[in-house]
């Protein structure tokens, strides 16, 4: 076990590595010098060279590079180029919205999908099997950003139930929560149909095996027997696929986040491109990688957890 | 049996004109029709019968756990003051693992991994809410130990994976009498296990009957462990009950043509090596079609014009005992029917000898000496950080094997002992550590792949799963001609080479354009055989040829390949764990056990009196088609250790009977004795 976690650790090392590596030459390769975007066109010549110095940019490139990594590490991923204000501040004042806005899509993705493919697995062919077929065909084929704009068209402009933009204000919880309702929707609206086919799929597998058809043999309660038997071993490659999907489900909350104005890495990654904020996009990028990392590193602890065979094999 | 001798035993279920049909795009399928038979109590009942003739059907439908497609049509299963067949499913809830319970065919698919013995053992016994966690813990550590599981309170926080094949069946019953059934329902309690495991699960489920005073319904198509373990038997043979009656009455003295062709069939009741094998022509009817007449008549070795058109009489010769046949009463009755047992009624099929005289050569085709196949176990690096500083198993370890042309060489072994390691090796598919393989005297050990092709065209393997090994999206005829494809050979004209093949190994022409999945395990095989043949190679490396084949078409594939063998000279390597089979066709034959070759000698003569402690418990462990022939002991216990931890001295000390402390401190050396055999055992029997 601890072999194998210093092996993915190692791992995620490398990954995060790579990334940075990425981020640094595209940076360095696209138009625009990040001097000039943080000075502006009218700086002068010294404080071009300060700024240059301070920055590390006269370094060579493999210099620079090493630094940043260094930084990094202790947590500190540079300054706003145009507030001076520390990177790792700004996206820590954000991540939890993003979090947020995550845990519950994914949180309501997950307390309907899963049921709905189990039911749709043992009663094949039944009303609900249909409906929860139609339903995933539907769900997956909308892209996210779409949801977005229909609901906060429908929930928020026509009926006006809902808040269309914003976070909420601090402090309030149940004005926070109000607000989170219809992003969360959004992002999460294409899990259920995913979830509800996977599911579904690795259940009607499973129910086909022998020891469930001993489990029945055994006389257990058909309760006992779909929930404690049955969804205990199909629901080891749902959980794969979402932590796998973890890194789509960061990328609907750019869309969500843009397009409900709520503040969160999303939006800060998208302001930050936009505005050639360079230490921003780097710091963000690196963050959301890093957080992903960890939930499908997450996500394989939690199936050694479930499996004994995997957990052994560690 | 004391039992026999009171009064007649009460009956404790009752099965009457049970029917069952199969809905499926085909048709229905018939698969139960009017079966009756009583499993009286305290008995063990046996119910045999070819694949498909419904033994497992009617097993799920006195549980009610019937696949969904399934319909009963009727009939009624009378337990106490109960119709199960009507019964609700609650009520049927309660029954199930309660007073009913089962033991199932694979143990290794049918516990759930992800649970320890434990919870799962819990959950069996969740219908006593009044019986506190540790109590139920405690009753169920206790049955774990009553079925010979080892520390049981400690295993039974294990999960399946961590038990061997026999123990998983043991913990597998353990759980089926946790509740103390009345009934208990096996099928095919030992047909994923190895011989030495079989005899002694069957020696448990023979203790604990008496034990617990329950009563037994097993399902096999082994008669031998029929024989071996049951008080009454029922015949099946394509969804009817064509016989049932006391094992002694089914064995000495059966009454239907079926039940005596089944038992001339099996090999383990044919002491007579040179003779040819007996087989019954012809498949199981299709259920799906009307039926009239004998279901039987179209593979009977006796019918007659009538039996085709009038249905024969149920001949009831007491509560057990009945026989459906028109030779048995009415008209046509036959008074010299049955014949004594050792005259044959069934022939030989269309093949004709089994073991002509042919000539075997002593210039070997194959030679392999010292041959030794490592595995890796665990990465360099793993192994320094947790420093294990043994890094490989032995699979082969230092064997020494020869076949010439026209000879057959058995190589036997349990599961585990490397028996396919070393075919693979031969064909060049592993990678081998030391020794050499030579065929036709060229060295062809761990040759490129570039240089050994040309020589696969010589050698060709037969697999085990012939079905599986089998692409489904090609016609017999592609499958067929496959290896002139992968061996690039265009010079042929493919279909009359098809052609050729497929009446080869008796294949009716029409069956060139159909699909896997529409043929019969026994034409299945033969599609392997004509496969391997394709090439005309000289040797061919048959593993488990006749696996999970009944004994009526298995008789037909080993004459098939010995006639071959006579007309073409080939050398045979057969591996398996069947030794009624291997004693038939091969001239030699190899006993390994974890790696090493621990006795190999002319097949007769290690029959009749083998010298390593293993190879006489394999001998003994077969089961035997005979119920006055029954053991009174299992000669040997435990398990084949792991290759993870081969013991210091003797591989087997763990488990031979004569063990000495010398057999635990030195490995014991291949040893020639003076007739040519050669045994690595330091007490060798009779010697
Ligand atoms: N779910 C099903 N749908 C259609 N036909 C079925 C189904 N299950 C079984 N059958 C058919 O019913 C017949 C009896 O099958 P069953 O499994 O009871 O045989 P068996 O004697 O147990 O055979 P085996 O020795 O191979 O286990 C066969 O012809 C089989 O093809
Ligand atoms: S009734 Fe006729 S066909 Fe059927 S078993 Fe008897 S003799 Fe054979
Ligand atoms: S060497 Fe000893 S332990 Fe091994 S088989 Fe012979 S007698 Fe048994
Ligand atoms: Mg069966």
């Amino acid at each position: 076990m601890l072999y194998y976690l210093a092996k993915r650790l190692g791992l995620s090392a490398v990954v995060v590595c790579l990334v940075v590596l990425v981020l640094f030459s595209l940076l360095y390769f696209i138009p625009g010098d990040p001097v000039t975007i943080a000075l502006g066109p009218r700086a002068t010549e010294e404080a071009i060279a300060r700024y240059a110095e301070k920055m590390h940019l006269d370094e060579p490139v493999w210099r620079q590079f090493l630094i940043y990594i260094g930084n990094a590490l202790t947590g500190d991923l540079g300054l706003d180029v145009f507030s001076d204000r520390p990177v790792t501040a700004i996206i820590m004042e954000r991540i939890g919205f993003t979090l947020a806005l995550v845990g519950a899509g994914m949180g309501w993705a997950m307390l309907l999908g899963i049921p709905l493919g189990c039911l749709a697995a043992v009663k094949p062919n039944s009303w609900i099997d249909r409906i929860t077929g139609v339903l995933s065909v539907g769900t997956i084929a909308v892209p996210s950003f779409l949801v977005s704009i229909w609901a906060l068209l429908i929930f928020a402009v026509h009926l006006r139930w809902l808040p269309a933009i914003g976070a909420g204000e601090p402090g309030q919880i149940g004005d926070q929560l109000s607000h989170l309702i219809l992003p969360a929707f959004a992002i999460g609206l294409s899990w259920v149909g995913y979830l509800a086919r996977m599911v579904r799929a690795s259940m009607l597998e499973v129910m086909g095996e022998n020891y469930i058809r001993s489990a029945r043999a055994f006389g257990l309660l058909p309760r006992r027997v779909i929930f404690g038997y049955a969804l205990r071993v199909a629901i080891l490659p749902t959980i794969t696929l979402i932590g796998m999907g973890f890194g789509g489900m960061i990328s609907s909350t750019v869309f969500a986040e843009i397009i409900f104005a709520r503040p969160g890495i999303g939006k800060l990654i998208f302001d930050a491109v936009m505005a050639r904020n360079f230490p921003i996009v780097q710091g963000a990028v690196l963050v959301a990688t890093g957080l992903y990392i960890f939930v499908v590193l997450f996500s394989d602890i939690l199936i050694a957890w479930f499996d004994p065979r995997v957990r052994e094999s560690l | 049996m004391p039992k026999d001798a009171q009064h007649a035993p009460e009956t404790l279920l009752d099965v009457r004109n049970l029917s069952v049909d199969f809905r499926t795009p085909r048709g229905r399928v018939k698969a139960l029709r009017d079966i009756t038979f009583p499993i009286r109590k305290n008995r063990i009942v046996g119910i045999v019968g070819e694949s498909g003739s419904g033994k497992s059907t009617v097993l799920w439908a006195l549980l009610g756990l019937l696949a969904k497609n399934a319909e009963v049509m009727g009939g009624e299963a009378r337990f106490g003051d109960r119709d199960l067949l009507k019964a609700s499913e609650a009520q049927l809830r309660a029954t199930r693992g309660e007073e009913i319970s089962v033991v199932f065919q694979d143990p290794m698919t049918s516990q759930i991994p992800v649970l320890t013995y434990g919870r799962q053992m819990l959950d069996i016994l969740y219908r006593r809410p009044d019986v506190s966690a540790a109590e139920k813990r405690r009753m169920a550590v206790d049955m774990l130990a009553k079925v010979g599981i080892p520390d049981p309170d400690k295993r039974i926080d294990q999960y399946p994976h961590h038990f061997s094949g026999g123990m998983r069946q043991r913990a597998g019953i353990a759980m089926a009498l946790l509740t103390g059934p009345q009934l208990l329902l096996a099928d095919e309690p030992t047909t994923a296990l190895d011989v030495t495991m079989e005899a002694q699960i069957i020696h448990l489920l023979q203790d604990l009957q008496k034990e617990l005073d329950a009563t037994v319904v097993v399902v096999s198509h082994n008669l031998g462990l029929i024989a071996e373990l049951c008080d009454d038997v029922v015949v099946m043979y394509a969804g009817e009950v064509i016989e049932a009656g006391d094992v002694r009455e089914i064995f000495h003295n059966a009454q239907h043509p079926y039940t005596r062709a089944l038992l001339e069939c099996d090999p383990a009741r044919i002491d007579d090596v040179s003779r040819k094998l007996p087989v019954i022509p012809g498949d199981i009817p299709d259920l799906t079609r009307a039926l009239s007449g004998c279901i039987y008549a179209p593979r009977c070795q006796r019918a007659m014009p009538v039996c085709r058109t009038e249905t024969p009489p149920d001949v009831r010769r007491g509560e057990m005992s009945q026989a459906r046949c028109h030779l048995l009463e009415g008209p046509h009755h036959d008074p010299d029917w049955p014949p004594p047992l050792d005259v044959m009624t069934v022939g030989a099929g269309e093949t004709s000898a089994s073991k002509p005289a042919r000539a075997v050569s002593d210039k070997p085709l194959l030679e392999v000496s010292d041959l030794n196949v490592q595995f890796e176990t665990v990465g360099p690096l793993r192994a320094r950080l947790k420093g294990i500083d043994q890094r490989h198993v032995d699979a082969v370890l230092d064997v020494s094997l020869s076949v010439a042309p026209g000879e057959t060489v058995g190589l036997v072994g349990e599961s585990g002992s490397g028996k396919t390691t070393l075919g693979r090796c031969v064909l060049n598919l592993v990678q081998a550590q030391g020794g050499s393989v030579r065929f036709e005297g060229q060295d062809t050990l761990n040759m490129p792949e570039g240089r050994f092709k040309p020589l696969r065209r010589d050698m060709a393997m037969m697999f085990q799963d012939p079905v599986g090994s089998f692409s489904p999206r090609k016609s017999v005829r592609a499958l067929i001609t496959e290896p002139f494809q992968i061996h690039g050979v265009t010079d042929v004209d493919l279909d009359a080479e098809a052609e050729r093949l497929a009446e080869m190994v008796r294949l009716p022409k029409p069956f060139l354009s159909r699909y896997p999945h529409e043929l019969s395990g026994g034409q299945a095989r033969r599609v392997g055989v004509a496969r391997a043949l394709a090439l005309n190679p000289k040797l061919i490396i048959a593993d488990e040829p006749t696996a999970g084949l009944d004994v009526s078409v298995q008789g037909e594939i080993l004459n098939l390949m010995a006639d071959l063998q006579a007309e073409h000279g080939l050398g045979y390597l057969i591996i398996t764990h069947n030794l009624p089979v291997v004693r038939h066709i091969a001239d030699r034959l190899a006993i390994m056990y974890l790696g090493r070759i621990v006795e190999e000698g002319r097949t007769d003569e290690v029959f009749a009196r083998p010298v390593h402690p293993y190879t006489k418990a394999l001998v003994e462990g077969v089961p035997q088609p005979d119920p006055d022939r029954r053991r009174a002991h299992v000669s040997i216990s435990g398990e084949v250790p792991s290759l993870l931890n081969r013991p210091k001295g003797c591989d087997f000390a763990g488990r031979c009977p004569i063990a000495q402390d010398r057999c635990r401190a030195e490995k014991p050396p291949h040893v020639t004795m003076a007739d040519g055999r050669r045994h690595a055992c330091h007490f060798p029997i009779g010697q």
